[in-house]
């Protein structure tokens, strides 16, 4: 931890563009496309994923999460049999509902902790329930593009930028102690460690 | 389409996309005198308003449209290997800037596998130095690997960053050459622009413009000199007239088809977009696409093995400080048959920002949850070198188009790859050599990313219309006045950036067309 550093106390030294780029992180958030029910899954999922519970950046996620799959371009790559990620996901999160009052009894947002885990776990080996209808592979993807989808986001939150020590956009004025062992002096520091200027 | 400047004429060459080679093309054909049209699917970018210094803002610069991904190796596309928009790749590329060596054009002779190229190094070498030259390439006084050994047009940069400090601890260790990184970033000013402020932003879009890409140097040149840029216009279709020549483009603009005469049409789409192009232009004269009487459109594509090796050290190193890759070493690049595998590898000290390092370690090595956040908190402490390595050219790995369709009713690309035996050698021996050099320097090997870079073939160049698709001066075999001149045309991967090598050609394809003219 870097105690004492906070990332946006940085942003006066950003360019326009990128402070309201990562201010928007930030909320308030309008959802496009994800129902309030989806929305909760997918914040009840992240949680497992990102081991980070805090409300407002499962917020953030969620709504990453609703913007990407509202836009209406590409996702770089699928795998052939695989649905487009807006069917993908909307219908994984149906899916593992289904398999949590199938096997516990109980929907998946009313389940402990350790059971939400493990039934998030056998998504990403899809030893999924096959009564749901679905294939392996396809339970793996559902798992990977919620994963990559719910880490680009949580590690985008500016909270988390200043919690890993992260000095954030630098521009327009970059850095000019790069070497081991130095930083410049705005840069986040662990006490007692590294030598300033 | 208002306010075109070549709208009802024939211009003496349209050329498709306006990456490192398209805009080298245009620059170079208008200056030349021609009447050229480049026509760009992406839009035409403002680097101080359109870019950020932000990860996930910056998906926005790759090309993102749906590709089907298949085979034991499926390749992750969009960010990790393309770009859309005018500079296409070279806007987030990491403007490391390799010659390829000679060995590269000549595989077949002396390793007894792949093609050889139907060029070799001294054809490309007037190209290369000119091209270096013209942008001012940052780099060693002394580069001590393949046929170029310096000085490069800028000095190397200085200082250079933690993460490269120590890649270049632990190869003096071990008797490994390393040297900082030839660049196409700026180590000094150079006509307006600055030199890097080292703020580590080379993926995202460069916003001082210390790195070069052609968005802000080619295509400026390419103006000037008369040239006319369509961006935001998908080319959807290569016209061609009864007697087999071509005749033009049709393209799309805001849900409209246009199109544009011209007596020369050269592909620069890249290594999915340009084969599917061709397919997708197949009619009555060449039922089986454009250019493919050999059947290789699409055929022999490959990507750099790109694996990422990290290790913790007690200081911090910081990767997010510094331009991204500011030392190499190529000592692994040749041929060493006591290896057990043919061909080699660049390693290049690569830094990172969380964005890449998290979503990476979670989709590719499987680690999420509290092992990702721990990971993650620790981050600072880790060192990374990444694998270029040569992937050898096999048929199977391939672009071929798929039943589903997109907004322009056309097939998507389906693209399969797999890696083969001698890549995963190469791979596991640089692996290796990577944890040497980390555990050299005194940090504990932690963790390799599976990951792979750049594209190469699907067009490829040769003598024999049999077993090429273009011929030297990536003139097609089938259609004289049809030109493929892009990465699709590399007959080999080589092991490394292959950018520079990009440019080269394009550059001769220019100087040819142009004699022609």
């Amino acid at each position: 931890m870097y105690p004492g550093y906070n990332v946006l106390d940085l942003q006066d030294e950003w360019d326009p563009h990128t402070r309201e780029i990562v201010n928007r992180r930030l909320g308030p958030f309008t959802f496009k496309l994800l129902s309030p029910w989806e929305q909760a899954m997918i914040k009840a999922v992240a949680e497992h994923l990102i081991c980070d519970g805090r409300e407002e950046i499962l917020e953030w996620v969620a709504f990453h999460v609703d913007e990407q799959l509202a836009k209406p371009f590409g996702e770089a790559q699928r795998k052939p049999g695989v649905p487009p990620q807006k069917e993908l996901v909307r219908r994984g999160l149906k899916a593992l509902d289904l398999w949590a009052k199938k096997h516990f009894s109980e929907a998946f947002l009313k389940l402990d902790a350790s059971r939400q885990l493990q039934l998030i776990s056998s998504f990403q080996q899809g030893s999924f329930h096959k009564d749901t209808g679905w294939e392996t592979d396809v339970q793996k993807e559902f798992f990977k593009k919620v994963l990559g989808l719910v880490t680009e986001a949580y590690y985008s939150h500016p909270w988390v930028w200043s919690e890993i020590g992260y000095g954030g956009p630098a521009y327009p004025r970059g850095y000019v102690r790069i070497e081991l062992g130095i930083t410049d002096p705005w840069e986040p520091r662990r006490v007692g460690t590294n030598e300033g200027s | 389409m208002k306010d075109r400047k070549f709208g009802k004429e024939e211009v003496d060459v349209a050329v498709v996309g306006l990456g490192a080679a398209g805009s080298v093309l245009l620059c170079d054909l208008a200056e030349a005198g021609l009447r050229v049209v480049g026509i760009e699917a992406g839009p035409f970018w403002d680097p101080q308003n359109d870019f950020a210094s932000d990860e996930l803002h910056a998906k926005t610069l790759a090309w993102n449209d749906t590709r089907l991904s298949t085979g034991q190796d499926p390749l992750q596309l969009g960010s990790n290997n393309s770009g859309r928009g005018v500079g296409g790749g070279t806007v987030h590329f990491t403007g490391v800037f390799y010659r390829f060596h000679p060995s590269d054009f000549k595989v077949r002779t002396l390793d007894g596998v792949a093609e050889d190229w139907p060029i070799s190094y001294a054809d490309l070498e007037p190209f290369y130095a000119k091209i270096e030259q013209d942008i001012k390439v940052s780099g060693p006084r002394e580069f001590p690997w393949g046929a170029f050994h310096g000085p490069y047009p800028y000095p190397e940069r200085e200082p250079i960053s933690g993460n490269a400090q120590v890649f270049r601890k632990g190869c003096e260790a071990l008797g490994i050459k390393s040297t900082v990184a030839p660049l196409a970033i700026l180590s000094a000013p150079y006509a307006g622009r600055p030199p890097c402020t080292n703020r580590g932003f080379c993926n995202q879009g460069c916003m001082p413009n210390a790195k070069f890409s052609t968005l802000i140097h080619h295509i400026p040149r390419a103006l000037k000199a008369g040239a006319e840029v369509l961006s935001d216009c998908m080319a959807t279709r290569i016209l061609v007239n009864k007697g087999g020549l071509v005749t033009g483009v049709e393209f799309n603009h805001n849900g409209r088809n246009y199109q544009q005469k011209a007596k020369i049409v050269v592909l620069s789409a890249f290594v999915i977009e340009t084969p599917r192009l061709l397919l997708n232009s197949a009619c009555s004269q060449f039922p089986d696409g454009l250019a493919n009487s050999s059947g290789l459109v699409g055929k022999y594509i490959m990507p750099h093995s790109g694996h990422d090796v990290y290790a913790r050290f007690e200081e911090e190193i910081r990767l997010y400080k510094g331009t991204p890759v500011l030392a190499v070493s190529q000592d692994f690049y040749e041929t060493d048959q006591s290896r057990g595998f043919v061909r080699g590898y660049s390693l290049n000290a690569h830094g990172s920002r969380p964005v890449g390092l998290a979503r990476l370690a979670a989709l590719n090595a499987g680690i999420w949850g509290k092992q990702l956040r721990e990971l993650m908190l620790e981050w600072n402490h880790y060192a990374r070198i990444t694998l270029v390595g040569e992937v050898l050219p096999a048929l199977s790995n391939c672009v071929t188009l798929s039943d589903e369709k997109d907004e322009y009713g056309l097939p998507r690309a389906q693209v399969s790859f797999s890696y083969g035996e001698n890549d995963r050698k190469l791979i596991a021996h640089g692996i290796e050599k990577c944890k040497e050099i980390l555990t050299a320097a005194g940090g504990q090997p932690a963790l390799v990313i599976p990951d792979s870079a750049h594209l190469m073939g699907g067009c490829r160049m040769g003598n024999d219309p049999q077993t090429s698709v273009v011929n030297r001066f990536c003139q097609s075999h089938d259609i004289p006045n049809l030109y493929i001149c892009d990465a699709s045309v590399f007959v080999t991967s080589g092991g490394a950036n292959p950018t520079e090598t990009v440019m080269a050609i394009a550059s001769r394809t220019a100087g040819h067309i142009a004699s022609l003219a």
